[in-house]
């Protein structure tokens, strides 16, 4: 595995300004190279897929990629995560601030090094391979905010590392687009820390699309304060082997958050999901509905969990997962869970795994359509309830036909 | 005994009561008192506290009494449990009865219905005495018996709870009971249906508070007193006229009362 | 506000099984290795095989690493300070019940269990489990009659060789798990059942577990073979004393459906669960498993736990066979510092099978209640479907209640459906009960009850008055 080889060799040219996290990563890492086999939300990944993602050679550098017209908005305001250019957006009434470095070390430090919790695997390889190039860190704040976009990918033949964080200040409201794109034969590892302050608020959409050989390892992690909200629309595919986990921490309670998830696997994929809600304070508040749907040979994984300790009385939680499985050699596993200790709380999950609903699908024959036009006429309908709560996308019908297509 | 007979000693004496949740004062003081044998019925806005009233008279423990005192028979019940004061024959008819999963209706009446015959001691009822009682009543509120198998207000429609309600106070026989807007949502028959009911257990000694929107019901049981109500206070009180009155003009009218007081 | 007290003290009643019988017993040694499993196998003059099926057990065992992936924390379990056979003296098996120890009756009388002729219980007949061995069987003969056979699995060692030898370890490999090679090796008793073909067993058959001693361990199995096209409904009840050191409870038991055979297992289980500092009582680590081999067969289990400090136990179906049918109905009742992981595995092979699973999980003081289960579609599944609901009722804000389904589908053709809500008792609806009169506890009992509903009416007839007892006097308190 050429970039743990990399990493654990010391061949890494440490960046001067986060070496202290880099070095404290990469050491963890010579400990468990790979995540533990044990370890329950690595047990059905396919570690063939695993190894052969870390097989890549490692870029710092990136490019700019091709944003295909049904991912761009041109409204907003497009920032590459990479490009290394010192920026400080201001208006009268708003301001997108780059972190300086100090600020970013303190911040990652805090996750990774000061926390009482081990850090994943995948943050520790994400983390091991940062540095200002492939970093990019900002705080907003104001109001009237323009839409964002932010992309990252990974480039042909090669394995690329993002890191991103992302300070949203008291009362601010943004609506941001993630694009992440992956060439042919590419890895990338991405990591997104948020941070919602009291009653801020953010509508983050992330579309990971890649090129079928593709590889994806993302992370997301989003701490809110008291009265945010967040909204976090997701749809990840064409990926060989994709990993998404999402940890959301509702520190002190009464946040507010959506979760609205879509996961498609074709031929020989892994495409996985795992996401996990924990309530720190009372009357929190969590709708989640991930849905995943899979085709020929490819596997989907969905894990969800919701934790409501004890000083989380009062959480209202519901999660659902919805899995269409549309062929007799895919496979879907799905695992929500809810740990609970506080007694006056709301919490349900739900899960489905079934076919195209059969009747419907004989309501549309029976009026002329054939199968194939009602089965993309069902599934359309499937992709779109996430699609259209994607922000800042203009050209969602667009995107929705390119990926029935 | 005595006392009653002479009507001296008023059955429910609610005085000056002030009442609130955690965070809301709903109650702003309220006075009401009831004669055995009296109907009174109260009338207000949705949100003025009618059923905030009726139920810190049954006891609910999401309300707290600040100011005042709830008198029952001479004796302040402030203290007593929920149980207790069904016991001694207060009955609350709820405007939304609750539904309860999985606890048989009929297990459920036949415990009530013990309960307070105990309190009365009168001779508990096994199931099949039970059965022939619960039969009677049944007719009174043309029910089926099918729905005592069901669960406690689980799938009724909104008219079938409230004949529940009325059938339960049937079978309580209480001496004061409390109809927040039983006949809301109901269609003509159901609506003489619960009337016909309340007024089977109306008589001399009991007395009766009839919470309600509409004149049909008062038009089939005519209360001796009526009492509008606007923002956690009694505004105005008199006899069945002023429900006409609302019934014609609306509450708009009693805006200006409640902002003089 | 509801009184969180008084909730926990409908909830917390003493333990009316605590007592010991006071009766010589023969323990070999304490402690676990090839010459004990050979010293037990002699004690019960077995055949080969089964030596050979224990040893093998015991090799597996000795290689396998306790589990520690359930939500578990317990003391670890010191594997050589048990006993791993205890007996009550007496001279053989007896053939008459006469002949049994009057002491030993007298237990199970005070159980609830009589056991003698005149007082027995009609309608149901028991086999009787005293620590490490079957003391009694009742209505033999009469179920002899119609070719049923239940006795204990001792006896069905020596007299029905050819099944045991068949079946034994078909259902539940001895390489399964952890604590199945555990008992694969060193069972020492339980019950056995084969049902004729076309035969629905004229009465329903139960097996009463007791544990008497406290250094012993018991490693029971049970057998129920269902042939073609019969029935059968067994129960199995448990107790045992109150002492203030762990007893470790292993058992296996595996039920064979054939062709349209239908077998209903219910258990209420309420083991001593150890007192309200969690000092004592039962570690409950049991492999139940049915396998539905024939069309249309069915496998139905229903359970109601109240007992054990800890309780790790996922009574599961293979469906084999197609359209054959796998229900599991649960009601499991933590208080105190118990500890409940429970659930069920539901493995869809045969075409057009189906299961359901309804979990009612009850967690009070600072007790823990797990649903742990696993829902299978295999690619050959078509046309199945799996219907499970699993709800939770926390009292009080100690106790915990978590939820681990795990659903696996490689058949496009099949349904999966999974529901779980956690809820408390409403004040509301306490308020509507108590507004009519009826007092708090009764109250409460009567919710919880009610929640238990949709299982509760799975519990066979005969058995819902025993199971309706025990619960009354976890959940009712005085009241009932
Ligand atoms: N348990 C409660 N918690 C919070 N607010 C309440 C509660 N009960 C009543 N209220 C509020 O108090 C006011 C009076 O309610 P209610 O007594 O139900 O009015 P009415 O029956 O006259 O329509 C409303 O504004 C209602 O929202
Ligand atoms: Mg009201």
């Amino acid at each position: 595995m050429k970039i743990i080889d990399y990493i654990t060799e010391e061949k890494i040219n440490l960046s001067t300004n986060l070496s202290k996290i880099q070095n404290f990563c990469a050491s963890k890492l010579r400990e468990t190279p790979l995540p533990k086999s044990q370890s329950e939300t690595w047990r059905i990944s396919n570690k063939q897929k695993l190894s052969s993602l870390l097989e890549y050679q490692y870029d710092l550098n990136s490019y700019q990629p091709n944003i295909p017209s049904y991912l761009t908005s041109k409204k907003a305001i497009k920032i590459n995560v990479g490009n290394a250019n010192q920026f400080n957006l201001k208006e009268n009434d708003w301001q997108i601030k780059e972190l300086n470095t100090k600020e970013i070390n303190f911040l990652i430090e805090e996750k990774i090094i000061n926390n009482n919790s081990e850090p994943t695997w995948t943050n520790l390889l994400n983390h091991s391979l940062v540095s200002e190039e492939n970093l990019l860190g900002i705080k907003i704040s104001g109001e009237n905010i323009p839409p964002l976009q932010i992309f990252c990918n990974s480039k042909i033949n090669h394995f690329n590392a993002k890191t991103l964080i992302l300070l949203i200040d008291e009362k601010t409201t943004v609506d941001l687009l993630q694009v992440n794109l992956g060439d042919k034969n590419s890895s990338l590892s991405l990591t997104t820390y948020v941070w919602l302050e009291k009653e801020a608020s953010l509508n983050h959409g992330v579309i990971s699309l890649g090129n079928g050989t593709s590889n994806l390892l993302n992370s997301l992690d989003v701490v809110q304060k008291i009265g945010s909200n967040y909204k976090l629309s997701t749809i990840q595919m064409q990926y060989d082997f994709a990993r998404f986990e999402v940890n959301i921490n509702q520190s002190e309670g009464g946040g507010h958050t959506t979760i609205r998830g879509m996961q498609v696997s074709n031929d020989n994929e892994q495409i996985g999901t795992y996401t996990k809600v924990v309530f720190n304070g009372p009357k929190g508040y969590l709708d989640q509905l991930n849905k995943s749907l899979a085709n020929d040979k490819s596997h989907s994984i969905f894990d969800g969990s919701i934790i409501v300790p004890k000083n989380a009385q009062k959480t209202d939680a519901a999660q659902l997962s919805r899995n269409l499985l549309l062929s007799n050699t895919a496979k879907i596993d799905t695992k929500p869970q809810l740990e609970i200790i506080a007694d006056d709380v709301k919490c349900k999950h739900g899960a489905t795994i079934t076919q195209l609903n059969e009747d419907e699908l004989f309501y549309m024959r029976s009026r002329g359509l054939t199968f194939a036009e009602a089965s993309k006429l069902q599934l359309k309908s499937y992709y779109k309830e996430i699609i259209d709560s994607i922000p800042v996308l203009e050209e969602g019908l667009e995107l929705l036909n390119h990926l029935i297509n | 005994m005595q006392e009653k007979m002479t009507g001296k000693e008023p059955l429910l004496e609610i005085k000056n009561i002030f009442a609130s949740t955690e965070d809301l004062t709903i109650l702003k003081g309220v006075d009401i008192t009831i004669q055995p044998g009296e109907i009174h019925a109260i009338m207000g806005r949705n949100g003025c506290g009618k059923s905030t009233l009726s139920k810190i008279i049954a006891g609910h423990p999401a309300y707290k009494i600040n100011q005042g005192s709830i008198t029952f028979k001479g004796k302040n019940i402030k203290s007593l449990e929920p149980e207790e004061r069904a016991k001694s024959g207060i009955f609350l008819g709820f405007q939304y009865p609750i539904e309860i999963p999985g606890v048989s209706n009929l297990e459920f009446l036949r415990v009530a219905t013990n309960a307070r015959r105990k309190f009365l001691k009168q001779q508990e009822l096994d199931t099949f005495e039970f059965e022939d009682l619960v039969k009677e009543k049944l007719e009174l509120v043309k029910m089926d018996y099918a729905f005592l198998n069901r669960s406690i207000n689980q799938g009724f429609s909104g008219g079938e709870k409230k004949r529940n309600e009325i059938l339960q106070m049937a079978l309580l026989n209480p001496e004061i009971a409390i109809l927040d807007e039983t006949d809301s949502g109901l269609d003509i028959d159901a609506l003489r249906i619960v009337a016909s009911g309340i007024k089977k257990i109306a008589n001399k000694e009991n007395g009766i508070i009839l919470i309600t929107h509409y004149q049909r019901l008062l038009d089939e049981i005519k209360p001796d007193f009526v009492h509008v109500m606007a923002n956690g206070q009694i505004i105005k009180t008199g006899d069945c006229k002023l429900a006409l009155e609302l019934e014609k003009n609306g509450y708009e009218w009693t805006d200006q009362l409640s902002q003089d007081s | 506000m509801i009184n969180e007290n008084l909730v926990s003290n409908v909830v917390t009643e003493p333990y009316k099984y605590g007592f010991v019988t006071d009766i010589e017993t023969e323990k070999i040694s304490k402690g676990l290795n090839e010459e004990i499993i050979r010293l037990i196998s002699r004690k019960k003059d077995e055949p080969e095989y089964l030596l050979n099926f224990r040893l093998k057990a015991f090799k597996k065992w000795q290689k396998m690493e306790e589990p520690n992936w359930a939500d578990l924390g317990y003391k670890k379990i010191d594997y050589q300070d048990i006993i791993y056979y205890s007996a009550p003296k007496q001279k053989e098996k007896k053939s008459s019940l006469d002949e049994v120890d009057p002491k030993l009756l007298e237990t199970f009388d005070k159980l609830g269990i009589p056991l003698t002729e005149q007082k027995r219980l009609t309608n149901v007949a028991v086999d009787a489990v005293f620590d490490s061995v079957s003391i009694a069987t009742t209505y033999k003969e009469q179920l002899a009659e119609h070719g049923v056979i239940f006795c204990s699995i001792s006896e069905a060692v020596k007299e029905h060789s050819a099944l045991i030898e068949k079946y034994l370890g078909s259902v539940v490999p001895a390489s399964d798990n952890y604590f199945a090679a555990l008992n694969s090796a060193v069972f020492s008793d339980g019950s056995f059942v084969y049902i004729p073909k076309g035969v629905e067993c004229p009465m329903d058959l139960s097996s009463y577990f007791r544990i008497n001693s406290g250094d012993s361990g018991q490693f029971e199995r049970t057998l129920i073979i269902a042939e073609e096209s019969s029935t059968v409904s067994y129960l199995e009840g448990c107790t045992a004393p109150m002492f203030d050191t762990n007893t470790l409870h292993a058992a296996v038991v595996e039920l064979i459906a054939l062709d349209n055979a239908s077998i209903k297992y219910s258990t209420v289980q309420n083991w001593y669960a150890g007192n309200e500092n969690g000092v004592g009582g039962i570690f409950n680590f049991v492999t139940k498993r049915g396998k539905c081999l024939g069309k249309k067969s069915k496998i139905s289990w229903s359970q109601v736990e109240t007992g054990s400090a800890i309780t790790w136990k996922y009574p599961s179906c293979i469906l084999l066979g197609e359209e054959s049918i796998g229900e599991f109905y649960s009601v499991a009742l933590t208080n105190n510092l118990q500890q409940a992981d429970t659930g069920t595995k539901m493995i869809h092979i045969g075409a057009k099978t189906k299961s359901t699973i309804v979990s009612k999980g009850i967690s009070a003081g600072k007790s823990s209640n797990s649903y742990r289960g696993l829902v299978k579609m295999g690619s050959k599944a078509t046309g199945s479907r799996n219907y499970s609901q699993c709800d939770s009722m926390l009292i009080g804000d100690q106790a915990s209640a978590n939820t681990f389904p795990y659903i696996q589908s490689q058949q496009p053709n099949s349904e999966v459906e999974h529901e779980a809500s956690t809820c408390r008792i409403s004040e509301d609806q306490l308020f509507y009960l108590q507004s009519r009169g009826i007092e708090f506890e009764e109250a409460v009992s009567m919710m919880v009850s009610g929640f238990c509903r949709d299982v509760f009416n799975q519990l066979p007839m005969e058995f819902a008055a025993e199971a309706d007892k025990l619960l009354a006097l976890k959940l009712e308190g005085s009241v009932g």
